[in-house]
């Protein structure tokens, strides 16, 4: 709602002084720093900027941040959106408790996620004790990586998904039965396309969940450098190595990119919500 | 036949939401299941439709068994009460669905498309989306998207109720062009029965997973056969009255009954329904006016001005029925209903006056089976009353309702954990069965059910050990106040097949023989009638006592009952009686007593309470005044 808007409300008129106040909050708080990672960014000068970009230790940070994104939001899509069904479709013993469950990973400190699966998977972990002697070790790997994701990142495909299929009507699938339209038939041309709308925002939302994770991955990577070394943790370690260009011009690119896909998200739910209210 | 229900039932859990349904519905027929919710009449939709499986019974549609075939494989159109739009698709894409999945060429496609949406109306809006729809347009739709693809049957679920009543109506109108251009059988399910009458062909009134009556919308309004149906459709004044010499014994007054009502036995109770409209009312009473059946003073209760019409309750005294009312236990009067026109020109009708009330039409119920009321406690008696009276009631195929009365300071869940205690055994094969808990003094409340509920038989269960109080406060009280037969059960038995009913000293009664009959016709037992005479009877005195056993007899084996006679000696009465009762093994023993005011009342009473006392057998106590 703009603030022409708000004028036509009778009682808000004289918004003055509150706008002024949250403005004055909100600057340092947000804004500011926002804009700090452009400024220094642009301080080291374009060729600063394209001679970072040509190390192969910021390619590879870049490259496997996104394909490590790419396959959580594929697969946790398919994982969030199976689940979302069952818990909308099914009243069973305990379908609560689970529903509960499954949200868990939002409250549980990255930090924390990252020590659980330490514990489970690593060398003496409790299944990773086992695995070891095979020579199988997805701890401080890709593998290890995309876990961690997985995990931290399982819920916002559900809570994206789920209420629009607790919004369908019970008898939306009979409809399509009756008509003659196979299981399969129904999911392609009546389920999925109604799900459209939550099936993307919640695979942009585990996406840029993803780009973003740095407790759980710093301590499952290891951060290893071109091997298991995300585009936060590359960040990381050039602050502390006190590379601070280099650091900063990855964050400019990190932040741009998370940019670009909030206004996609906001763009897309927009129009949702637009073609509704006609 | 479009469809063929055979036997078709299903249960939830515990709960058997459908019994037994058995239907046709012709070709091109518009059916309609009328009934309240829970009923059970969305199921038998879903059922046949393939969307609910039912656990047993048959469903055919053109003459084809689908009963395992999946929904997919029915080819039936269904309208859901929410109309189930497809919402990511348009108007057209929704109706073409159908013929997508069938994989119709594009030229049928578009064709049949536009066909459909100028049949409902919504032509130009193809490109629409639900969103951007009314509700009666997308409930349009909904009736477009389940007639593309040329339905086998037209399966409608309650399919106006989420609108409002203007766009109900145009749509009722709608849907009924429809069909009829179409042609195409229907089943219509919905609690309104105002939409019932203005569609259905013929109408299916469902109550409790049970088809009750069908027939088409005049016959059930004028001539149904239960009391169910009487008072489900349209407003229905039912009152009881009780077959007396072949006439209607409503209190003091006698009505013949009409040409076509159904055949009752003598004593048995009669059910009769006047119809609000056909009640004329006048401030005099009514003179030599020809058309009129019945004439009786009342007092106006209430009045409801409802436009047109004004609806006025009374209150009559003189047509009570056979249940008297007895003073102390709340004065009975019975109530009735009228609607009647409202012009201005006509005389005012406000609450307090003293009308008559003239009945120009009534029509009469089909005879129920036996009605019966089990009165059960578990804290003072045991559970073979109720364990008999379930036997009784299930070969009876009555209804039944089994009551608990909860003292005034105990909560009512004590009521719902009584009934739960119960053995499922006792209550299995009982359809007709009602539990019901009432709270209050358990004497006054059991009355006050046995008089409220019409019933035929009350069964109380025996206090143990209360030598001489065999027949307590509350069975007096339904004996000699509202004269309906009681039943004692101390021991139960494992089948009802042997009544013995004692005519006892002096005449025979005639009730006690007619009721005891009755029963052993609806259960299929078998009848000796005893007697015992005097013992210093004289030789004319037993002459006439044959007599009277032989027409007893006759009266009974017209009824199909097997019956015998005898007539023995004994010296003791009530010795007589229970030593018979032994010696035969009988399973009920009746005795006819005469609770009328008469000297020899206490007498009565004693030898009841005697025989009562002295036999361990369920005993059935017919009052003769009855």
């Amino acid at each position: 709602m703009s603030i022409i808007d708000a004028k036509a409300e009778p009682g808000r008129t004289s918004g003055f002084f509150p706008i002024t106040i949250l403005l004055l909050v909100i600057f340092p708080l947000l804004i500011m720093p926002l804009a700090a990672i452009y400024f220094f960014a642009a301080s080291s000068g374009i060729k600063g900027f394209i001679e970072t970009l040509r190390q192969p230790d910021v390619l590879f940070a870049l490259r496997f941040s996104l394909l490590i994104a790419f396959a959580t939001a594929l697969i946790n899509g398919v994982l969030g959106t199976y689940t979302a069904y069952v818990l909308a479709k099914y009243q069973f013993r305990g379908s609560k408790a689970l529903s509960i469950l499954v949200n868990l990973p939002v409250a549980i400190p990255t930090v924390v996620v990252g020590t659980s699966l330490l514990l489970l998977w690593g060398p003496i972990g409790i299944l990773g004790g086992f695995l070891d002697p095979l020579g199988v070790r997805p701890m401080f790997a890709p593998a290890g990586v995309l876990l961690a994701h997985l995990f931290v990142t399982f819920p916002y495909m559900l809570g994206a998904v789920k209420p629009v299929l607790d919004e369908l009507e019970k008898t939306y699938e009979e409809a399509a039965y009756t008509i003659g339209a196979s299981k399969w038939q129904t999911f392609r041309y009546v389920l999925l396309p109604a799900l459209r709308g939550g099936l993307f925002a919640g695979a942009l939302l585990t996406f840029a969940h993803s780009l973003g994770e740095f407790g759980a991955t710093v301590l499952v990577s290891g951060n290893l450098r071109l091997r298991t070394q995300t585009a936060p943790l590359y960040i990381f370690a050039q602050f502390e190595a006190g590379n601070i260009e280099t650091a900063n011009t990855v964050a400019a690119i990190l932040a741009t990119f998370s940019f670009l896909l909030f206004f996609l998200l906001l763009r897309f739910t927009q129009n949702d919500s637009q073609r509704e209210q006609e | 036949m479009s469809i063929t229900l055979t036997n078709i039932s299903k249960r939830f859990g515990d709960h058997l939401v459908v019994h037994g349904i058995n239907l046709e519905v012709q070709n091109g027929e518009l059916f309609v299941l009328l009934g309240g919710s829970g009923s059970g009449k969305s199921t038998i939709l879903r059922m046949i439709a393939g969307l609910t499986a039912p656990d047993s019974g048959r469903i055919e549609l053109n003459g084809v068994d689908v009963t395992d075939r999946p929904a997919q494989k029915r080819n039936t159109g269904f309208v859901f009460q929410n109309y189930s739009i497809f919402r990511h698709m348009t108007v057209a894409e929704n109706i073409e669905f159908g013929l997508r999945i069938r994989k119709a060429a594009l030229a049928e496609k578009i064709q049949r498309r536009d066909e459909l949406l100028d049949l409902v109306g919504l032509t130009g809006l193809g490109s629409r989306y639900s969103d951007q729809l009314s509700g009666g347009q997308r409930q349009r739709v909904a009736l477009a998207r389940a007639l593309a693809y040329n339905p086998t049957v037209l399966l409608l679920d309650e399919p106006f109720g989420a609108l409002d009543v203007k766009i109900r109506a145009q749509l009722r109108e709608s849907l009924q062009e429809i069909q009829k251009k179409l042609n195409v059988t229907t089943i219509l399910v919905t609690h309104d029965q105002e939409e019932a009458f203005e569609l259905a062909d013929r109408i299916g009134i469902i109550e409790k997973g049970t088809l009750i009556e069908v027939g088409d919308p005049e016959e059930l309004y004028h001539k149904p056969k239960t009391e169910f149906v009487a008072t489900f459709i349209g407003g229905g004044n039912v009152l009881v009255g009780r077959v007396k010499n072949d006439q209607i014994q409503l209190g003091p007054i006698n009505l013949p009954f009409p040409k076509d009502a159904p055949v009752h036995e003598e004593g048995s109770p009669v059910r009769i329904l006047i119809r609000p409209e056909t009640i004329l009312l006048r401030k005099n009473n009514f003179r030599l006016a020809r058309d009129i059946k019945l004439s009786v003073p009342g007092q106006i209760t209430e009045r409801i001005f409802k436009g047109s019409l004004q609806r006025i309750r009374m209150e009559v005294e003189s047509l009570q029925g056979f249940w008297p009312a007895t003073s102390g236990y709340g004065k009975q009067l019975t109530r009735i209903e009228t609607v009647q026109p409202n012009s201005p020109k006509d005389e005012q009708f406000l609450p307090g006056q003293s009308v008559w009330i003239g009945i120009q039409k009534y029509h009469v119920l089909e005879p129920t089976r036996l009605k019966v009321l089990i009165c059960f406690d578990p804290k003072r008696t045991a559970s073979a009353s109720l364990e008999f009276g379930c036997q009784l009631a299930r070969s009876a195929r009555g209804p039944t309702t089994v009551l608990t009365v909860v003292e005034p300071d105990i909560s009512m869940d004590e009521a719902k954990s009584r009934f739960e205690l119960l053995q499922p055994e006792y209550f299995a094969q009982l359809p007709n069965l009602e539990t019901k808990a009432r709270q209050g003094n358990v004497s006054t409340e059991i009355i006050l059910e046995a008089q409220e509920g019409h019933y035929e038989i009350v069964i109380l269960g025996r206090q143990e050990k209360s030598p001489g109080r065999e027949l307590g406060f509350t069975a007096r009280q339904i004996l000699t106040g509202i004269n309906i037969p009681i039943l004692l059960v101390e021991v139960s038995r494992p089948k009802i097949q042997r009544i013995l009913i004692c005519t006892a000293a002096g005449e025979p009664g005639k009730m006690d023989v007619l009721f005891g009959g009755r029963i052993a016709r609806q259960i299929g037992a078998q009848v000796v009638v005893l007697h015992i005479p005097h013992p210093e009877s004289s030789r004319a005195a037993l002459r006439r006592i044959e007599r009277h056993l032989n027409q007893a007899q006759d009266t009974l084996e017209a009824l199909g009952v097997p019956t015998e006679y005898r007539i023995k000696e004994y010296t003791h009465l009530v010795e007589g009686i229970t030593r018979e009762a032994e010696d035969g093994d009988y399973d009920l023993v009746v005795i006819g007593a005469s609770f009328q005011p008469h000297p020899h009342q206490l007498r009565w009473m004693d030898i009841a309470s005697q025989i009562i006392q002295g036999t361990s057998r369920p005993v059935l106590v017919v009052p003769t005044g009855f």
